[in-house]
């Protein structure tokens, strides 16, 4: 094929002018700023369950949209706040799984420059189907009006644990022996630190203070005792519910978004799953329940540009349709996959806020001891 | 385009395809002998990657102590019977990624005709009727030191839950209890034999009902009591009838995890992978075959049910909730200190000329491990003041014989007397086993004790085993004859001799405290 020089000229020309054009709009993007090169690099401490958010394609493709690469460490998110060995490494942003940990960096003396939760995510129970019929029955597990999802009477249960029912007394004879639930070890990972004081708050009949810590604590530690052997991590007890099932693991604590994260993960292990005739997994949402929310602890002002990312519609979309995640205030941008449609409630209701941070170390302490 | 450049091109194609395909990565996994059947799945993807495999087996309590260790574990990959081992013993955190493969309840397997005589089939058996038949000697069976072995360990744990009487999980104070203690020592009592490794169990049970020997029991994993009644059915003989406690029973969730030794990122990328090939349906199907549990992976993967013996793979088993580590860690004293059978051990030491030097030395040193209490109990393999203890040391003829409890005094005063001992002079072990046996079986209520004769040697011995064979046939009790092996050991005798009697032979020139430790805890 022959071009002639001049269309050939001509095309330059439209295309310098087409992309002039565009960089002047693309400028006033912020979205778009990372295609016109100088990209920043950022380093920082994240909780694990945020992992696979972080490392989902989709999700860096959008931030580096923003200009903006992460070097994000896991590192649990009460060590992240206080232990000098990561803290000196000189994490540009912090991004623990509970609210409570700002006022914990800023006691251990980081330069917090600002902070704003960004995600959230309910602790939830994980169950198996035998298990929620029988609570049905025995009335501990009740559908929301609103929403149709399975609400959990955590204090009915808890004081049924307390007083040593069996499983069989709570309408689930498929099970035998002590009726119990298990949490990660509170003083190593969020997700059994919510549960505590979740725990607390609701052996106190209100947000737990100090007075009601020395009134209440020893029930929340005979709850914790009960447990034995207690996962470090909340990924590793999911996973351990997911493989021990039914017999070795009726009931875990665990976060709203890893159901939703492992169903998605392989779409086609859960419509198996749902199509078979074993027990099946199955979110139940204690009434009330405590939110776990992430906040992102800016420390270097180059962060500033991933806290306006990170709230924009589009990843807090991919937040919740990929990895389960609901928005600053519990509310949630988009659909879902349709692969686990019905899964979850758009919105939960009673949702208690967590006792204050020296109320919490005060129950880690004795959960310790 | 010339022919030859085209097959040249494709020649050099395909030369690339295979280096792609080659990884040439050298992978090492230390696992439970419970995985022995799963080695060539494992084997054949590390041959389509082109990768060398190596898998040694060690008893998962082996592994864990590994961890523990300062210097940690050689190997990339781990694969113990329970991530409870990982979890109570790597404190390092040197492990990544621990993924669990299957589950694995640790039943009890009785002789059919047993089980028909105990009232026991199509019926829930609790721990409480297996404790009655127990008390009233009409069960023993097999099982594997708590102390070594995830399968013993996890029997254990299940009889001290059970004894609690289902409390939600066992607390430091539950072990001070007599009547918990009471309950667990009786039950204890029903152990005929002992083993470090649950898959020698279940071949100790196999090839002594190929010669004869019939055991009523065995404590072991669903799966491993399939093979084992594979194998039986083949020889004709009576399969184990799966008990399921009703009451709880503890299960292995086989976690298989890297270490990272830094060996680059092809070491690890071989791990993911591996651990994918494992995850793939087509794979998890002929895991499953295996008599193993894999939830969530539905009937249409689950090994058949076999009614005949109860086995029942989709069969719900409620599990006991594992305590915590410090009351783990106690469980296990207890066990090794008060709880287990007591053992009657026979100690033969080779003082022969062949032994001189380097011989010499490394049988003073065994002594000194095996009698000084601090360091025994380092790895659990501590004696009881229950225990009774034979040493003989020998030459052509035994020379004397020193005998003690296993009081910290008894073993001071064993040590002592070890320590006089000067090699010299020719070699008779049979001889000495010979006494031993005698020793043994003249001892006062022997059925309360777990008897074993162990000959420290370099195996070149004078005599013939014939008569001592003899004497072994027509004793009352069975005891095996473990042997260790010091300096450039000729082991071919010994091997011949623990075969005879079901025992091992342990390499003891290298790691001694292992080699004991591995031989302790077959008594």
């Amino acid at each position: 094929m022959a071009i002639s020089r001049r269309a050939f000229g001509l095309g330059l020309l439209a295309a310098a002018a087409a992309g002039t054009g565009g960089y002047l709009t693309l400028k006033d993007r912020p979205e778009f700023r990372g295609y016109l090169g100088n990209k920043a690099h950022l380093f920082g401490f994240i909780g694990g369950e945020k992992q696979a958010f972080l490392a989902d394609p989709d999700v860096v493709h959008a931030l580096g949209g923003y200009g903006l690469e992460l070097d994000a460490r896991v590192a649990g998110s009460v060590e992240m706040v206080r232990e000098s060995a990561l803290l000196s490494q000189k994490p540009q942003f912090l991004w623990p799984s509970s609210s409570i940990m700002v006022d914990l960096a800023r006691k251990s003396g980081v330069p917090v420059r600002n902070d704003q939760v960004v995600l959230n995510s309910p602790i939830v129970v994980y169950t198996w189907g035998p298990v929620v019929e029988g609570l049905k029955k025995s009335g501990l597990v009740t559908v929301a009006a609103k929403g149709g999802y399975n609400q959990l009477d955590l204090k009915a249960l808890l004081d049924a644990i307390l007083a040593g029912k069996n499983w069989s007394d709570l309408g689930i004879d498929e099970l035998y022996g002590r009726a119990r639930i298990v949490s990660t070890d509170p003083n190593r990972s969020n997700s059994g630190f919510m549960f505590s004081g979740l725990v607390l708050s609701l052996m106190s009949g209100d947000v737990a203070t100090q007075e009601l810590l020395a009134q209440h604590g020893d029930q929340a530690k005979a709850i914790f005792r009960g447990m034995g052997l207690k996962s470090s991590s909340s990924g590793k007890l999911f996973d351990q519910y997911i493989a021990g099932g039914l017999g070795a693991e009726p009931m875990v604590v665990g976060y709203e978004n890893q159901l939703v994260e492992w169903a998605l993960a392989d779409p086609a292990r859960w419509q198996r799953v749902q199509a078979g005739a074993g027990a099946k997994p199955e979110i139940l949402y204690p009434r009330p329940t405590v939110y776990s929310a992430h906040p992102l602890i800016v420390i270097d002002p180059s962060v500033d540009r991933l806290l306006e990312a990170l709230t924009s519609p589009k990843l807090q979309e991919l937040a919740w349709s990929k990895h389960g995640f609901r928005g600053p205030l519990g509310t949630v941008t988009g659909g879902a996959d349709a692969a686990i449609a019905g899964v979850r409630p758009a919105e939960i209701e009673a949702v208690l806020p967590m006792p204050s941070a020296d109320v919490m170390l005060s129950l880690l302490a004795q959960l310790e001891g | 385009m010339p022919k030859t450049l085209t097959s040249v091109l494709l020649l050099a194609f395909a030369v690339l395809l295979a280096a792609c395909n080659s990884s040439h990565v050298k992978f090492s996994i230390v696992s439970g002998s419970e995985n022995t059947v799963l080695e060539p799945i494992v084997q054949e993807f590390c041959a389509k990657q082109g990768a060398t495999c190596t898998v040694s087996y060690k008893g998962s309590l082996d592994i864990g102590l590994g961890l523990q260790k300062p210097g940690g574990l050689d190997q990339d990959a781990v694969w113990p019977a329970s991530s409870v081992w990982v979890d109570l013993f790597d404190t390092g955190r040197k492990v990544r990624n621990l993924t669990s493969i299957a589950q694995m309840p640790v039943i009890l397997g009785v002789r059919k005709s047993k089980a028909a005589e105990l009232g026991w089939v199509g019926k829930p058996v609790f721990m409480k009727d297996i404790l009655a038949a127990v008390k009233d000697g009409k069960l023993k069976f097999l099982m594997t030191s708590a102390t070594q072995s995830n399968s013993g360990a996890s029997a254990y744990l299940a009889m001290l839950s059970s004894a609690l009487g289902g409390k939600e999980v066992i607390e430091p104070g539950d072990l001070d209890n007599p009547s918990v203690r009471d309950t667990v020592g009786t039950l204890l009592q029903g152990v005929e034999r002992s083993s470090g490794s649950s898959g020698w169990l279940a071949d100790l049970y196999v090839d002594s009902a190929g010669k004869g020997t019939v055991y009523d029991a065995m404590w072991n994993y669903e799966a491993t009591l399939k093979e084992t009644n594979d194998k039986l059915k083949q020889m004709g003989k009576e399969p184990l009838y799966a008990i399921y406690p009703a009451d709880g029973v503890a299960v292995g969730d086989s976690p298989l995890g890297f270490i990272d030794h830094g060996r680059g990122a092809d070491v690890e990328k071989f791990f993911t992978d591996l651990l994918a090939y494992l995850q793939s349906d087509a794979v998890r199907k002929r895991i499953a075959d295996t008599g193993r549990r894999l939830p969530l992976g539905g009937a249409a993967i689950q090994a058949t049910a076999e009614p005949d013996w109860n086995f029942d793979p989709g069969k719900l088993v409620t599990s006991i909730r594992m305590p915590e580590p410090a009351v783990i860690r106690k469980a296990l004293d207890l066990y090794q200190e008060a709880l287990r059978k007591p053992s009657l051990t026979a100690l033969c030491f080779d003082f022969s000329g062949s032994m001189q030097d380097q011989g010499e030395k490394q049988l003073q040193a065994a002594a000194q491990f095996l009698f000084t209490p601090e360091k025994a109990s380092e790895v659990l393999v501590q004696w009881t003041p229950s225990d009774r203890i034979f040493v003989l040391p020998f030459d052509a003829v035994v020379r004397d014989t020193f005998e003690a409890s296993g009081d910290a005094a008894g073993q001071g005063e064993l040590l002592a007397d070890v320590a006089q001992q000067r090699a010299g002079g020719g070699t008779d072990m049979y001889a000495c086993a010979d006494q031993a046996l005698q020793k043994i079986v003249a001892t006062a209520n022997l059925s309360k004790y777990l008897p074993a004769i162990v000959i420290m040697t370099d195996g070149r011995t004078d005599g013939g085993s014939d008569l001592f064979l003899a004497h072994w046939r027509g004793a009352a009790v069975r005891v095996p004859v473990f042997g260790v092996t010091f300096g450039d050991a000729d082991k071919s005798q010994l091997d011949s001799l623990a075969k005879a009697t079901s025992a091992r032979v342990f390499d003891g020139s290298g790691d001694l405290a292992g080699a004991f430790r591995a031989a302790r805890g077959y008594n």
